[in-house]
């Protein structure tokens, strides 16, 4: 035998507006909801103009250049870089970097590991593996000469790094990656 | 793991971009929310498929994006707040035949709005219209005077 159905007599759980619609307006809800809006859209105004001025990278803000004292090396990198977005580390060589010929670029292992150097342009002659970073020789004919290291994040977070030419004072700079 | 991290964010960003875009009156597809939905809809998804496009990615995301809207429709049911930051609240556009523009204004819909909802629902003016109610998917009921 099949139990009897349970029943429950349909009526309006939602407060009538003017007594006759049952509508469940909550006007302060929606007062409220339109100043959040409104704090909305002007933080996605702030946020576009941010991206525009490059604080998200990619831009004239994120760009950033360091110097050594004897200006030995000029380095040009981006202050704010975005995971898995191509990037280029520029190293200036001054008159000062070279010596017989050739100059000698130390970059410490985060470089490789933690901002992802893809390929190093042009190719250098050798390559040596250290304990805690890479050095790399380059023959050099005529200064300035420009180093390129192709970048690209595979994570985020904020990375440190440091390149030093044969000779001079190391460069360390930071770099803050967006997801 | 990452992706599905991505998948939430995006997911909760997407959810609050839609929410904060004006309900559009007369709640049909239009071309340009065409233009919008498979522009944000590709956009999103190059963010939350990072570099890996997988079909085991593919496939956790899926189901991060399904688990996500199983739970928020599962917490519409429970609770009308939820309902009401979700969804919004059906709001009243006609009081007894005289706008009220403060709505209609800050929800962005016209008088010709108010007559195309008349006229679909077989009223010829919105003089005969007692009460206009907006609701929460965008449509327009209408009551007409007794």
């Amino acid at each position: 035998m099949s139990a009897s159905p349970i029943t429950k007599r349909v009526q309006d759980d939602v407060p009538r507006y003017n007594d006759e619609v049952a509508v469940g307006e909550d006007l302060e809800f929606q007062r409220r909801w339109w100043k959040f809006e409104n704090a909305v859209w002007i933080l996605f105004g702030i946020i576009i103009v941010c991206d525009v001025l490059g604080v998200f990278g990619r831009g004239w803000l994120a760009r950033a250049k360091a110097t050594t004292r004897d200006h030995a090396v000029v380095l040009s990198y981006e202050r704010m870089e975005r995971a898995f977005t191509p990037a280029i580390l520029d190293l200036e060589i001054g008159q000062n970097a070279i010596r017989n010929g050739q100059v000698t670029v130390y970059v410490s292992g985060s470089v490789v590991k933690e901002l992802g150097a893809a390929r190093i342009s042009p190719q250098p002659m050798t390559s040596t593996i250290g304990s805690s970073g890479y050095t790399y020789v380059f023959p050099v004919t005529s200064s300035p000469g420009t180093i390129q290291i192709a970048l690209s994040p595979p994570s985020a977070g904020l990375r440190h790094f440091r390149v030093q030419v044969a000779g001079s004072e190391p460069i360390d700079a930071s770099v803050l990656v967006f997801p | 793991m990452v992706s599905v991290l991505y998948a939430v964010a995006g997911y909760f960003f997407l959810l609050l971009t839609v929410r904060v875009l004006k309900r559009r009156a007369g709640s049909g597809i239009s071309m340009l929310d065409f233009v919008l939905i498979f522009l944000i809809g590709g956009v999103i998804i190059l963010g939350t498929m990072a570099q890996d496009r997988s079909m085991t990615n593919a496939t956790c995301i899926v189901i991060t994006i399904g688990f996500l809207h199983r739970t928020v429709a599962w917490a519409k049911s429970k609770s009308p707040k939820v309902g009401a930051l979700v969804d919004g609240v059906p709001l009243v556009l006609l009081d007894r035949g005289k706008a009220r523009r403060e709505v209609m204004d800050h929800m962005r819909i016209t008088d010709l709005d108010l007559e195309i909802a008349a006229r679909a629902a077989r009223v010829p003016s919105t003089d005969q219209v007692d009460y206009a109610v907006l609701e929460r998917n965008g449509s327009i009921s209408i009551f007409p005077r007794q």
